[in-house]
C-alpha cells in the first residue's frame, strides 16, 4: 500500500470534498455542551475537528450498533399485522482521526457480529464506513493499549493510518523534514496539555493547531486507498518514515509507562518497538500482532487460560463492591455489545421494534419472568464482565474484547479502575501458571 | 430481511394446559414455509406480539408433524401475559428455529426415558412425539412426569394416549398434598419416583428437564442407574434477546445457550459454572 504525506490543508480539501458530495464525515470535535471535551460526531468542515484533542468522550461503536436502532415497524389492522422492513444498505460514512484503540474496537466486535448469522444491519455499516486512524498524539494516565496487543499505532479496523510526523528527538535529514517537525512540535505540544489535564478530560477549546500539520498517511485497504487518492501527495522518503516512527515511539512510551504502572508489562519484551519501520514505501505487514500467539503469553495473555480455571476466586467477592451497576463503563465501551430487543408501541396499533444497548451490570440482565436470577450480585455480574472480556472472548474469537481505552475507568463513578484490577489480575496468573493447584 | 426479521404465524387453536399454562397451535402465514419449515427437536424461537415484545420458548411439537408448530407458555412476564390475551385467528411473529438439537440419530436402536417436572414437559414432549413417531428404531420408552399438584399437570390428554400405549411405559407423579380424590398416579418428588421406575441405563440415554432443584436430585439417581453423563441430556434455559449469539445475554461461562445449546449433556453441564 502507498504512503503519503499530507497536510490539514489537504485534509480541509478532503472533508469539503465528502461533505460536497453527500458524505457524512465524522470526527473528534468539541462537544456542544462543554467545549474542553470531544466526541466523535458529524463535521460540515475540517476546521471543527479537534484531531489532537483528548480521547473522544464515547468510542466508534455508536455508528455502527447505535444506542437505539428501529429493527421493524409494525401496523396492526383487522385482519392482522403489516411488517415493515428496514434498509441493511447504508449511505457512505468517513470516520477521520478515529482512535486506533477505538478502529480496533470495530474490528473486535465484526468477529461476534458475523459469528455463524451475519448481522447486516452491523455489516451494512461496517462496508459503508470508512475509518482513518490517527496514531494517537494524547494518552493520558488511564490508556493500557499495548497491554492488550494494541498501541498508539495499531492499524486494526483502520483502512488507512494518519501519523503525525515527527518528534524533536529526530535529527531531521532535509529541510521539508524540518519544517514539517517545527509544526509538529507545535501539534504535540498541544496535544500534550491536552493529555496532562485530568485523566482524559483535556482541553479541546484551545485553538485548532497551526495549520501545516502534516501526516504520514498509509492506506491500508482498498477503501482506503481510494479515499486519500485525491489527498496528497506521494512522498514517502525515508526521513518521513523516520519521523512518524519517532512520533509513534514516543506515543509509545507514554502508554508503556502506564502499562508498567499498573503492573500489565509483558516481561522481558521491549515496549518501545514500532511496527511501522516494517512498511516502509513498498509497504510491509501492518497487521498487529495477536497478543495470543503461544510465545507472548504474558500480561494479560495469561488471563484467558487463568480466569477460566479461577470463576470461583476468593479475589471476586470484594473486586466489585465499589460498583454500582449503573453501566457508565459498559456505555463508554468500545467493545460493549450487548443489547436489548423491544416493542414500542404507539396508540395507534402502530410501532416499531428496536435494539437498544443494553448493560451486563444490571440486575434485571439475566433475571428470569419467574424471578430466578443467574446473576443475583454485582459480584457475579462485574466477574461476567471481566470474563466476557478477557477469557470468554478471546478463546472464541482470538481477540480480548478490550482495546485498553480506558474509558471505562474514567467514566466509574465509584472509581473503578479496569486496568489497575487487570493488573491485579494478571499478578495472580503469574504466581499461578497453568497445571499449579491454586 | 434482517436477521431480526420475524415470520408472520396464525394462531389455529388455543389450549389451556392447566390455569396458567397455555399451548398455541400455529401456522405460518408465508405459504412456502407453512409445509417447508424444517427444525429439529430440541430448538427454539423467539415469539412475538408485535407492540409488546419477543419471548424464547422451545418448539414444543414434534418435527415429525408437519404443518404447524406449538408453543406452550405460563402467563407470567409481559409478552407471555399478552400472548394470552390472543385469540384465533390472531397473528404472532416468529424467529427461528435457533440452537442445537436433541441426537436422535444417536439414541436411535436404544431405549430412551424422559423425565420432566411441570412446565417443563413441553421441551422433552417434542422429543417425546419424535422418537414415538418413529417408534420402531427406539428399544423400551418410559417417561416419568411429575407436577406440584394434579391441576399442574400439562397436556393431561397426551398423557392418558401414553398411558393406554402398550409400548411406553407412563409414571405419573404429583407432590405430596397435590393429589385429588381420584388420583391413580403416584405421590412423590420426582427423584423418588425415578428411583422406583428404576429404568435401566444400560444401553439408554436420559432426557431430563425440569426446575433446578428437580434436576439436582435426579442427576445421581441416573447416574446410580447406571446411565452415563454423556448419555442424560436436558435443555438449559437463560434469559435470551438474540437468540443468534451476539445480545451477550445467555451465556453460561465460556457457553452460549442460544448456540452452543440448549441441549446439553449432564458431562458439558459438569463443566460449566453454576450460574445458571
Amino acid at each position: 500500500m502507498t504512503s503519503t504525506i499530507v497536510s490539514d490543508a489537504d485534509l480541509t480539501a478532503l472533508v469539503a470534498r465528502l461533505v460536497a458530495a453527500g458524505t457524512r464525515t465524522i470526527a473528534p470535535a468539541a462537544t456542544p455542551y462543554d467545549p474542553r471535551r470531544t466526541e466523535y460526531r458529524a463535521i460540515q468542515r475540517f476546521e471543527e475537528a479537534t484531531l489532537g484533542g483528548p480521547l473522544p468522550r464515547r468510542s466508534l461503536k455508536e455508528f455502527f450498533l447505535p444506542p437505539s436502532e428501529v429493527l421493524l415497524r409494525y401496523r396492526q389492522n383487522k385482519g392482522g399485522v403489516d411488517v415493515e422492513e428496514v434498509p441493511t444498505t447504508f449511505p457512505p460514512q468517513v470516520i477521520l482521526g478515529a482512535r486506533p484503540c477505538d478502529a480496533a474496537g470495530v474490528e473486535t466486535l465484526d468477529r461476534v457480529m458475523g459469528w455463524g448469522t451475519r448481522d447486516e444491519l452491523w455489516f451494512g455499516r461496517r462496508e459503508a464506513t470508512t475509518v482513518v486512524s490517527l496514531a494517537c498524539p494524547g494518552a493520558d494516565s488511564t490508556c493500557f493499549c499495548s497491554a492488550v496487543g494494541l498501541g498508539p499505532d495499531a492499524t486494526r479496523g483502520a483502512d488507512a493510518l494518519l501519523v503525525p510526523l515527527g518528534r524533536a528527538s529526530v535529527q531531521p535529514s532535509s529541510e521539508v523534514a524540518k519544517r514539517l517537525r517545527e509544526a509538529v512540535d507545535a501539534f504535540l505540544s498541544h496535544a500534550q496539555s491536552n493529555a496532562d489535564g485530568a485523566a482524559g478530560i483535556g482541553d479541546a477549546s484551545a485553538p485548532h493547531p497551526a495549520t501545516g500539520v502534516a501526516y504520514l498517511a498509509r492506506a491500508l485497504t482498498p477503501k482506503g486507498e481510494v479515499l486519500l487518492a485525491g489527498a496528497g501527495k506521494p512522498l514517502a522518503a525515508p526521513e518521513d518514515v523516520e519521523l512518524a516512527e519517532a512520533f509513534a515511539r514516543s506515543a509509545r512510551e507514554r502508554v508503556a509507562q502506564n502499562v508498567a504502572a499498573f503492573s500489565l508489562a509483558p516481561e522481558g519484551r521491549p515496549q518501545l518497538e514500532t511496527r511501522l519501520g516494517l512498511a516502509a514505501a513498498d509497504g510491509g505487514e501492518l497487521l498487529d500482532a495477536t497478543l495470543l500467539s503461544s510465545e507472548q503469553r504474558t500480561g494479560v495473555a495469561l488471563l484467558p487460560e487463568w480466569l477460566a480455571r479461577n470463576f470461583d476466586h476468593e479475589l471476586w467477592k470484594t473486586l466489585a463492591l465499589r460498583c454500582h451497576g449503573c453501566g457508565a463503563c459498559t456505555a463508554v465501551c468500545s467493545t460493549c455489545h450487548c443489547f436489548d430487543i423491544v416493542d414500542e408501541h404507539d396508540s395507534y396499533g402502530a410501532g416499531v421494534r428496536r435494539r437498544n444497548w443494553d448493560f451486563c451490570q444490571s440486575a434485571k440482565f439475566t433475571a428470569h419472568a419467574s424471578g430466578h436470577n443467574p446473576r443475583k450480585s454485582q459480584t457475579e455480574r462485574f466477574r461476567q464482565r471481566v470474563m466476557h472480556k478477557f477469557s470468554i472472548y478471546p478463546r472464541r474469537f482470538d481477540a480480548i474484547l478490550c482495546t485498553g481505552c480506558g474509558r471505562c475507568a474514567r467514566a466509574c463513578g465509584a472509581g473503578m479502575n479496569l486496568p489497575e484490577i487487570l493488573g491485579r489480575l494478571v499478578q495472580l496468573a503469574r504466581t499461578e501458571p497453568a497445571g499449579s493447584n491454586a | 430481511m434482517n436477521l431480526y426479521h420475524p415470520h408472520l404465524m396464525r394462531i389455529d387453536e388455543i389450549t389451556d394446559e392447566t390455569p396458567d399454562t397455555r399451548t398455541l397451535k400455529l401456522s405460518f402465514q408465508e405459504p412456502e414455509l407453512r409445509d417447508g419449515f424444517q427444525f429439529s427437536a430440541g430448538q427454539f424461537g423467539e415469539y412475538s406480539v408485535f407492540g409488546e415484545g419477543e419471548s424464547t420458548f422451545c418448539i414444543a411439537s414434534a418435527p415429525t408433524r408437519k404443518g404447524y408448530i406449538e408453543c406452550c407458555f405460563r402467563g407470567v412476564g409481559k409478552v407471555t401475559q399478552a400472548m394470552r390475551r390472543l385469540g384465533v385467528g390472531d397473528t404472532l411473529g416468529f424467529r427461528g428455529p435457533y440452537g442445537n438439537t436433541f441426537p436422535i440419530d444417536r439414541m436411535r436402536g436404544h431405549s430412551v426415558v424422559f423425565v420432566a417436572g411441570g412446565i417443563a414437559l413441553p421441551p422433552v414432549r417434542c422429543v417425546i412425539w419424535n422418537v414415538l413417531d418413529l417408534r420402531s428404531e427406539f428399544k423400551d420408552v418410559s417417561i416419568i412426569y411429575g407436577a406440584k399438584t394434579v391441576s399442574d399437570l400439562v397436556y393431561k390428554r397426551e398423557l392418558a394416549e401414553w398411558a393406554s400405549r402398550p409400548d411406553v411405559k407412563l409414571w405419573q407423579t404429583v407432590d405430596p398434598g397435590g393429589q385429588t380424590p381420584g388420583w391413580k398416579g403416584e405421590v412423590g418428588l420426582i427423584p423418588k419416583i425415578v428411583e422406583k421406575a428404576a429404568p435401566s441405563g444400560e444401553d439408554a440415554f436420559a432426557v431430563v428437564c425440569g426446575p433446578p432443584v428437580m434436576i439436582k436430585y435426579t442427576l445421581p439417581v441416573l447416574s446410580k442407574l447406571g446411565f452415563a453423563d454423556d448419555h442424560i441430556y436436558t435443555t438449559l434455559e437463560n434469559r435470551m434477546k438474540c437468540g443468534l449469539g451476539k445480545c451477550g445475554r445467555c451465556n453460561i461461562g465460556p457457553v452460549y445457550v442460544c448456540k452452543d445449546g440448549p441441549v446439553f449433556t449432564l458431562a458439558q453441564i459438569k463443566q460449566l459454572p453454576p450460574e445458571f
